[in-house]
Formats: structure tokens, C-alpha cells, sequence
């Protein structure tokens, strides 16, 4: 039993998007929770539920950038609950990939569930569409690729809510079209395990600044670490994916899936993106 | 409807042939409380000579009844007060008015010394609870702050909605599908702090009905329930001084006569400092935190003579949560009641309420970019409502309601005033008329009829958005200003039949349906202030339910004991719940995320309540259950809504251990929420994710708590008095799950674990209250 005191920069952090942007972030989440618990403190501890099993699902995730492959296509198992995290990958799956202009290329198997392109090249402006083909199921997804959008700059400030460093990434959002973003974002070479997406609803054609606030682990950037983002332009169905992807459990009544873009019920997505990368090195 | 009107004619026509028959006269006048002024709601009239006839004041106060001429033993009463018997002789119309006197509370005699004794047998209505804000200040609660909302919640078929939550349900219903008046002004969110508090200051507030979802046809426009909350008039004879002073919160309460005997305010305000405390702290994320409410509840009364009486009623609230000057949130409601009692002759009494009522919240955030966002929705009504008091055993009530709803669903601004974004308002126009006959046909049987007509008409300018089942918009078209987009015309018949069996015993049936035309979408465990109402509109259908409920009500020992059993089964249609990923806020299209299903919801409710004694207090369980079908859930069959507890049991002991001290206990158990659970993980880069199978297939743990209050007066006098009252919260400390959630384990990253957070351990606190 410990006692533990959230901020609200802890509702950015776990109740995760709602809307992307910051302000959404907070509203999605539990100030109620927050608020009580700033005063009176409240306890969390580790607890065994028996949770209900499920038979193993199908999951597919797959990437296509404008840049030289290979590309990786990923399939494996889900688990229970109580399970080991280790996923058994779904060998002997027939993967193929291709796009609006006649391209075509079955994907080889070097490891088991590890499927990559050869030749294939991202194009901006191309649809591509997966198909996997395991047993007599099929699964199949498209994914069109946007032009690429760059990062203006990157910088590091002191966090409004918990005073500590975080990276803002700007970027100049291209006027009079519909843009969805997600970010990846390393930290001294290690990807951070959140999803940061944002649209351009509320910035059409301005300087989007957006704030990545750690999620999901409690690494503090310090000087000297070496900060990595990318930035991905994704279509609507990839966005949705990771939009509702970061809303799993917590404070929502429902949990559900995310909507993946990928079909017959496989858990996943598929990607095909264009991606500008900006790397540099805390100074402050 | 024909049939209805026929018979109506006909018995307008009887009780007009039986008092030329027979020479009557009618008796009428108001209730009052004889040291404040105080208007009576519910106090009796009963007339000795003629048993089983009798009547009750209103919600002004006012009674009236007719009888044959003669010479009468009348005696008026009303709980807790001192009896008032009076000899009549009847031959001519009759004003008298009543004035009790307060019983000075001897030990023992706690309450009901008054009120008709069996009254939970004989009165008409069902699924109906009533409280005075005496019988609830003993009840020991969170912070020390009596709370109806809080106490309601220990009787049958009210729920909570969570730990510390205002929010309740009712027999299955979630919670928006409850009505909450006060002053007639809707309260749309009735939650301070998140809900910690309710935004009824107990000072304020004179009394507190509830009805289960059969009211009478004068209320409307919500599925479960109607919580109707009625302010305090104030002293028209001296002036008053009270107030309390806790360690989160207080309060201060002035009343006193405008014109001694004509005319009365009341003004009473409540403020709590949390963020006091976190100024003490020495870090400066907590010291400079912004975190209070305050409300304000305002009313003034003036009698113009005999026939005429003017009341106006007001409430001011505002929650505020600041940090830094970077983000902040504050939310409210404020409402207005204008009111005209008018007799147009002793047996017609007429009520016109002017009502506004508003509830906003402002969001201001500067985070490099500063942007304020803020929603609001208003009502502007108002309300006609006549009693005709034909004879003795026949009372007609009918009038209409006429409300427009103004909702501004959200804007964005940005410090430079620019509207970042924008949605529609809505309009809407709600129009009601209704009319019910309360009849008793013999000494046995009582009848109450009527029914509720409701046009609800949504209104333009606007862009009408239709959409396919993807959620994909279909077509576009803009109305104009004014221009009628979709009319929803629906009646709600209602009906409630008492026998009684005995003195002691009776049986109760009832069937009534409601419309609801607002909807609240959350989808929050908790509700968040920033939840949106919606109206009825060419997508969403007004939702609809249909309850028939039966009840058996019998007294014990004197009337000593009070028992019930109620049982009820709801059949719901056009409920709300939401697509996977809905995207609820700020969107403009956002009826595209919405699923539309049915409901059933049953259950059983005993309730004990033993009225009298040092030792007093009641038990209640209710053991239901609640249903909701959509067909993209759980492939189309029917699951627990997540109000769904199967057991539910309160237990309620009050005992006056001298003049001075008076303890007090309140134990809860209820089954845990329905849930939904992960069934099974798998990683997507990097990140573990969980799998989620059938809808609310889990449950939360069972859910149990000790409360324990002490009041202690410590000074009592005609001039003075004060008093203390502790009260522990959770007295054993049970770690009660608030959430559960999920994540990777801390000491074993291959592995994944369940953390259930808990909000409330021991909360003590301490309250001096005062008066004089």
C-alpha cells in the first residue's frame, strides 16, 4: 500500500487523450478524482481479480513510410490477462502489400511473425493495401499515404503543471487541408510507450506547438539526453486508431477497443505514413 | 381522451347537482408555523366527526376542503408540531388558518407526533419518500455537511453513483434521468466538488420529495425520478441569525420579516476553504492551487392580502478549480423563481411561476496558447398550475408548462477573441399540459388519473445533420431562425389505485409512462461537469418509460413501525449509449456517436422505518436489477447497465441519549458496479494494451461503510443555542474501490497487474452550528 498524491499533470499523463490537444486532455480525465484526492491523498494498491479469459486474437501491425524500406509487418497473438507479456507470433501468415498504381509484393518471413518488404517503396499520395492471409481467415486493411509535413524546431521547458522538462515539438500545419499527426517520440533511443496524435482542427495552416508529456513511465529528462521525435503524417483511419487507442480503461465507463483500420476483427493497424525526424540534445 | 372528457363532464356535473342537494361549505385557509411564519407543506386536516375524510396542504400551504353544514371537531396537524383542535359550526365559507407551535422535543418523542399516523399507509401517492431537513440533521455524512442528496440515497431504490458521488440513481436509471427541481427551477447539475457535495445547502432547504418515477402529472420531462426541493420562505416574525462553522466548509443563514406577518426573506450563503489547506503546504504545485465553491440561495416572500401572495426565489453557485494561472475550471448554476399565489375563490388556487434557470462552465487554459472555452444551457419557463378542490373526496389539478431551452454546446476562443471553433446552439420549445383527478371513491378506495400532453419542438437556425450507420454525414440542411425542425407529441398517462385494507395495511398499484427530451451524454465513471445535455432532436428520439409498480404498506405497534414493499418493472425505450471510441466532446456532429437501445429494469425494495422512541431509524434493501440491449453491444442481447447492483442495503439508527447528546450510525453494503474488464493483452509498440470482450460482464467489489455522528447541544435557550456535531466517515476504514485499473507490473515488466484506487479512509470532522 502506498500513498500516492496525482496532480493534474498526472490526469495528461494517464487518462490520455479525449481530444489531443492539452486543453482536451485534462477535460477527458478525472479531475473529479483529482480534486479530492489533492486534499485527503488516496491509496492505491495491487489487488487479484479473477478476470475472465478470451480465446487469442489476431494482431497486425504494420508500417509503410516514405523512405527506403524494409517495411515490418508484425502478427501475433493476444494473451490472457494473467499470461506472461511474451506474444506468440503467427508464423506461415501469406502477407502481401500493394498499391494504387499496380505495385505488388508478398512479404518474406526471416523471423517467425516478423514479415518485410524488399523492394516496396512509400509514396506519398499512394493508397497501399494489406492483406493477410492466415488459414481461411483474411484480414485486409488501406492506408493512403499524405505528403510529408516538417518539424520546425523542437525545444525543452519547464512543465506548466509538474515543473519538470518537457519537449514541445512546432510544426507549421499546411493550409486548407484536413492533416492528422502522430508523434513518436525517444528518449535517449528508447520509444516512449504513449500515443501522441493530434489533428489540425483548431490550428488549420498555423504553428501547432504541441507539448509531449511522459506518459506511461516516470523518466525524467536531464541534461545531456539525447531526444528524438518523429513526426508521422497519417491518414484518418490511422488517427482514429491511435485516438481511441490512447482512451483505453481508466476513467471511461466503457471500455472498449480501438477502432482499427484493419479488417475482420484483428486487433492493430496499418500504417502508411510520411515521416520527417528531428533529433537533439537536452542542454539546459 | 374521449372517454376521459365524458366522464370528467359528468363528474363536474354530480358534485354540482350534490351541493345543491345538500347545502355545503368549504373550510380553507394556510398552515403556518406559528413562531416563523413558516409556511406548512403537508400538514393534515382531519375532522373528527367524519373519519377517512381529510385533507393536506400544498406546496404553499394552503388547504381546502368542503363539507355539509354542521358542527365540526377539526384538528390540524403536522409533524413534530403540537396538534391544533378546533370546534366549527359550518354554515357559512370558512377561513382559518392554522398556526403550530413546534413541540419543544422532548426525549423520546422525536418526531410523527403529528402528522396523521399512518400516512405511509393512507396517502395516495407510491414510490414517493419524503424528508424534512429536521429529520436528516442527525444522519452523519462526509465533511460534516448535511446533504439531501447524500440522505436520499439511503432509502430504497436510490443509489449512489459512487463514493462521495451526488449523482444517484434511480430503479435503474442513470443519472441524468433524474429530475431535480428547487423552487421548480431544473438544477442541471447538482454537484459541487466534483460531487462531493450537493449544491443543497440543508439550511436553505425546507423539504425534499422524491418520486420514483410515478409523480403526478404536474411533473415531467425525466425518465427515473423527481427530486423536488423546496426553499425555506424565511421568518416573518423576527429576525434569525444561524450558521455553522467546519473545517472545510461554512455557513451563515439571516431570515426575517420584510413586513412583520406580510412578508419574509431569507438569505443564505456557504463557502467551503479546502485550498486553505493547500496553501500550507510547502509545495508550490498545492500552494498555489485554486479549489473552493460557494453558493448563495436568496429568498424573499410578501403576502398582498388574502387571495394574493408573491414569492421570489433565486440560487447562485460557482465551482472553482485554478493552478498556477495555467489552467482553470469553473462551473455553476444559477436559477430564478418568480411566483403568484392567487385564490381565485376559497376552492380554486392558482400558482404562476415565472422560472429561469442556468448552468455554464468556463474553461481558461494558457499553455503557451491561451484559449477559453465555455458551454452553457438555459431554460426560460413558465408554469401555470390550478388545484380545484371540488368536494371532500375529489381534487382536480391541471394547468401547462412552456419552457425554451437555449444550449450553447461549447466555443472555443483564444485570448484574442478569435472563436477557434464553434458549435451549433440548439434550441428547443417545450410545451406541456396535464390534468389529474384525485378521487376517493369510498372509504376504501382512492383513485389518481391524469395524464401529461408534451410537444417538444426543436428549432432552428441551424445545420440538420442526417448520418448512415457508420456515422458518415449523408445530408446537410439549414433551417432558420424559428423554423420548427422536428415536433415530438407525446402523452403520459398516469394512474395510481389505493386500497386499504385496514387502518394499518393497504395495497398500491400504479402505472405511469415519462417522456425525457434532454439527454446527458457522459461517459465518465464519475460524470464530469463538462457533460453535455442534448435534446430530442431528428436523430435522437425522446426516450420513453413505461412502469408498472404494486406495493403492500403496513404499520406496526401504534403505528410505531412503518413497513413497504415495493416492487416495480421498468420497460425502457430510445436509450442513449455510444459508439466504441465515441468522440463526445467539441464535436459538432457528435449524434453521429451515439447508439440507440432499450432498457428493463425490475426490482424488489423493503423498507422498515421505526418512527418514534429514543431509538429510531430505519433499514432498507432493495435487491433489482437493471438492463440495457443495444445491437452493437454484446451482439444485440442484454447486459447490465452499469448502474446494475443486485443487492443494495442501508441501515439508519438515530438514538437520543439525553437532552444534550444524540448519536448516530449509517452502515451501507452494495453489490459493485457492472464493469468491464480486460479479457486478455498484447502489445502494440511497445506498449501493453488490454483486450476488452462483452460489456459490463464484471463487477466491482462489494462496496460497504460505517458512518457514526455525535451532535451535542451544548446550549439551549430561547434566545441561543448551539451545538457541535462529529461525524466519521468510514469508521473502519474499508478500502473501498473508487477504480480499477490496469497496468504493467512495477517489479515484473512481463507480467501485468489489477490497482484499485481508493478515495476515502477515515474521514473525521468536527462542526459548530449555531442560531440565535
Amino acid at each position: 500500500m502506498r500513498r500516492s498524491y496525482p496532480f493534474f499533470f498526472k490526469i495528461c499523463k494517464d487518462c490520455t487523450s479525449v481530444k489531443t490537444s492539452p486543453v482536451f486532455r485534462i477535460l477527458g480525465g478525472t479531475v473529479a478524482t483529482v480534486a479530492m484526492i489533492l486534499i485527503f491523498g488516496s491509496c492505491e494498491k495491487v489487488i487479484h481479480l479473477d478476470l475472465k479469459n478470451s480465446t487469442p486474437k489476431i494482431v497486425i501491425q504494420g508500417n509503410i513510410y516514405d523512405q527506403l524500406g524494409p517495411y515490418i509487418v508484425k502478427i501475433s497473438n493476444s494473451v490472457n490477462f494473467e499470461a506472461s507479456s511474451n506474444y506468440p507470433p503467427v508464423s506461415g501468415a501469406n502477407v502481401t502489400i500493394s498499391d494504387n498504381t499496380g505495385q505488388n509484393e508478398v512479404l518474406k518471413e526471416p523471423t517467425a511473425g516478423t514479415y518485410i518488404t524488399s523492394k516496396l517503396r512509400g509514396v506519398p499520395g499512394r493508397t497501399y493495401t494489406l492483406s493477410v492471409k492466415i488459414g481461411n481467415q483474411n484480414y485486409l486493411s488501406a492506408a493512403t499515404m499524405p505528403p510529408a509535413v516538417a518539424i520546425d524546431s523542437i525545444y525543452f521547458s519547464s512543465s506548466l503543471f509538474s515543473g519538470e522538462m518537457i519537449t514541445t515539438v512546432r510544426l507549421l500545419d499546411p493550409p486548407f487541408i484536413a492533416n492528422y499527426y502522430r508523434l513518436v517520440y525517444f528518449i535517449n533511443r528508447v520509444q516512449q510507450k504513449a500515443f501522441y496524435v493530434l489533428d489540425d482542427e483548431l490550428f488549420q495552416g498555423a504553428t501547432i506547438r504541441y507539448a509531449l508529456l511522459s506518459r506511461g513511465n516516470n523518466i525524467k529528462l536531464v541534461k545531456g539526453d539525447q531526444v528524438t521525435v518523429w513526426l508521422e503524417s497519417i491518414d484518418h483511419g490511422v488517427f482514429e486508431y491511435f485516438r481511441t487507442a490512447g482512451s483505453d480503461g481508466g476513467e471511461s465507463a466503457s471500455p472498449a477497443n480501438p477502432v482499427s483500420n484493419i479488417s475482420n476483427g484483428a486487433l492493430g493497424y496499418f500504417n502508411a505514413c510520411a515521416v520527417r525526424k528531428i533529433t537533439t540534445t537536452v542542454s539546459q | 381522451m374521449e372517454r376521459l372528457k365524458i366522464y370528467l363532464f359528468f363528474l363536474i356535473l354530480l358534485s354540482a347537482f350534490q351541493s345543491v342537494a345538500q347545502q355545503k361549505f368549504t373550510i380553507s385557509g394556510y398552515f403556518k408555523d406559528a413562531k416563523t411564519g413558516e409556511n406548512l407543506i403537508g400538514a393534515t386536516l382531519t375532522i373528527k366527526e367524519l373519519q377517512g375524510k381529510g385533507t393536506g396542504t400544498n406546496a404553499y400551504g394552503f388547504y381546502s376542503i368542503t363539507l355539509p353544514t354542521g358542527q365540526y371537531q377539526i384538528t390540524g396537524q403536522f409533524v413534530g408540531y403540537a396538534p391544533q383542535i378546533l370546534q366549527i359550526n359550518l354554515n357559512r365559507p370558512l377561513k382559518q388558518n392554522f398556526a403550530l407551535t413546534e413541540q419543544v422535543n422532548t426525549l423520546g418523542e422525536v418526531e410523527v407526533s403529528g402528522q396523521r399516523k399512518n400516512e405511509n399507509v393512507s396517502r395516495m401517492t407510491m414510490g414517493m419518500q419524503k424528508l424534512n431537513t429536521s429529520e436528516i440533521k442527525n444522519i452523519p455524512v462526509l465533511f460534516g455537511e448535511n446533504d439531501v442528496l447524500k440522505t436520499i440515497q439511503l432509502l430504497p431504490g436510490i443509489k449512489p453513483a459512487g463514493e462521495g458521488s451526488s449523482g444517484f440513481n434511480v430503479r435503474g436509471g442513470s443519472t441524468d434521468q433524474n429530475l431535480i427541481l428547487l423552487d421548480e427551477a431544473t438544477v442541471f447539475n447538482a454537484s459541487h466538488l466534483m460531487g462531493f457535495f450537493s449544491v443543497f445547502n440543508s439550511d436553505a432547504i425546507k423539504d425534499i420529495t422524491v418520486y420514483k418515477g410515478n409523480e403526478p402529472a404536474e411533473y415531467g420531462g425525466r425518465l427515473s425520478s423527481v427530486l423536488d426541493i423546496k426553499m425555506n420562505d424565511g421568518n416573518d416574525q423576527k429576525m434569525k441569525i444561524a450558521g455553522g462553522l467546519g473545517l472545510i466548509s461554512s455557513r451563515i443563514n439571516v431570515e426575517g420579516p420584510i413586513i412583520k406577518g406580510k412578508g419574509s426573506y431569507m438569505i443564505t450563503a456557504r463557502r467551503t476553504y479546502a485550498d486553505l489547506f493547500l496553501k500550507l503546504s510547502s509545495d508550490s504545485d498545492r500552494n498555489q492551487t485554486k479549489l473552493y465553491f460557494y453558493d448563495l440561495n436568496a429568498k424573499a416572500s410578501y403576502r398582498l392580502n388574502s387571495n394574493n401572495r408573491v414569492y421570489l426565489s433565486g440560487y447562485f453557485g460557482k465551482d472553482l478549480i485554478a493552478l498556477k494561472n495555467t489552467f482553470g475550471i469553473n462551473w455553476g448554476n444559477i436559477s430564478g423563481t418568480l411566483r403568484w399565489n392567487h385564490l381565485f375563490s376559497d376552492r380554486l388556487f392558482s400558482n404562476t411561476s415565472l422560472i429561469f434557470s442556468n448552468y455554464d462552465y468556463k474553461i481558461f487554459i494558457n499553455n503557451g496558447n491561451k484559449l477559453n472555452i465555455i458551454s452553457r444551457i438555459q431554460d426560460y419557463g413558465i408554469k401555470q398550475d390550478l388545484q380545484y378542490f371540488i368536494q371532500a373526496n375529489s381534487t382536480l389539478k391541471f394547468g401547462f408548462n412552456s419552457i425554451y431551452h437555449k444550449i450553447i454546446p461549447g466555443v472555443i476562443t483564444a485570448d484574442s477573441n478569435i472563436d477557434l471553433k464553434k458549435l451549433t446552439n440548439k434550441y428547443d420549445w417545450e410545451n406541456s399540459v396535464y390534468l389529474s383527478h384525485q378521487y376517493r371513491i369510498n372509504d376504501k378506495i382512492k383513485i389518481e388519473y391524469g395524464s401529461r400532453l408534451t410537444l417538444f419542438s426543436t428549432l432552428g437556425p441551424g445545420d440538420i445533420y442526417t448520418y448512415d450507420p457508420n456515422g458518415r454525414i449523408t445530408s446537410v440542411t439549414a433551417y432558420r431562425s424559428g423554423q420548427f425542425v422536428k415536433n415530438y407529441l407525446n402523452a403520459e398517462p398516469r394512474v395510481t389505485v389505493d386500497y386499504l385494507i385496514s387502518q394499518e395495511s393497504s395495497i398500491k398499484l400504479s402505472l405511469s409512462r415519462n417522456i425525457q427530451n434532454l439527454h446527458l451524454l457522459s461517459n465518465s465513471t464519475s460524470g464530469n461537469p463538462t457533460d453535455l445535455w442534448i435534446p430530442s432532436s431528428n436523430i435522437v428520439k425522446p426516450e420513453l418509460s413505461d412502469q408498472f409498480s404494486f406495493g403492500y404498506y403496513r404499520n406496526f405497534d401504534n403505528d410505531r413501525y412503518e413497513f413497504s414493499a415495493e416492487t416495480y418493472y421498468k420497460n425502457l425505450i430510445n436509450q442513449i449509449d455510444y459508439k466504441n471510441g465515441a468522440e463526445l466532446m467539441f464535436n459538432e456532429n457528435v449524434e453521429s456517436q451515439i447508439l440507440f437501445g432499450r432498457g428493463r429494469a425490475y426490482g424488489l425494495e423493503l423498507f422498515l422505518k421505526k418512527k418514534q422512541g429514543r431509538f429510531n431509524g430505519w433499514i432498507s434493501y432493495t435487491l433489482s436489477r437493471s438492463e440495457r440491449k443495444f445491437d452493437a453491444i454484446n451482439s444485440g442481447n442484454y447486459f447490465p447497465a452499469k448502474q446494475d447492483r443486485t443487492h443494495d442495503l442501508s441501515l439508519v439508527g438515530i438514538y437520543e441519549l439525553s437532552k444534550s447528546w444524540t448519536l448516530s450510525a449509517t452502515w451501507v453494503y452494495y453489490t459493485g458496479n457492472a464493469v468491464t474488464f480486460p479479457t486478455g493483452k498484447y502489445s502494440i509498440d511497445g506498449k501493453t494494451m488490454f483486450y476488452y470482450s462483452d460489456r459490463n460482464a464484471d463487477r466491482m467489489p462489494a462496496y460497504h461503510r460505517l458512518d457514526l455522528g455525535a451532535t451535542w447541544i451544548n446550549k439551549k435557550n430561547s434566545s441561543f443555542e448551539s451545538s457541535w456535531n462529529f461525524s466519521l466517515y468510514n469508521a473502519y476504514g474499508h478500502e473501498n474501490a473508487y477504480m480499477i485499473t490496469f497496468r504493467d507490473s512495477k517489479s515484473d515488466p512481463t507480467r501485468t497487474e489489477s490497482v484499485q484506487t481508493t478515495l476515502f479512509k477515515m474521514i473525521p470532522s468536527v462542526t459548530y452550528n449555531f442560531k440565535f
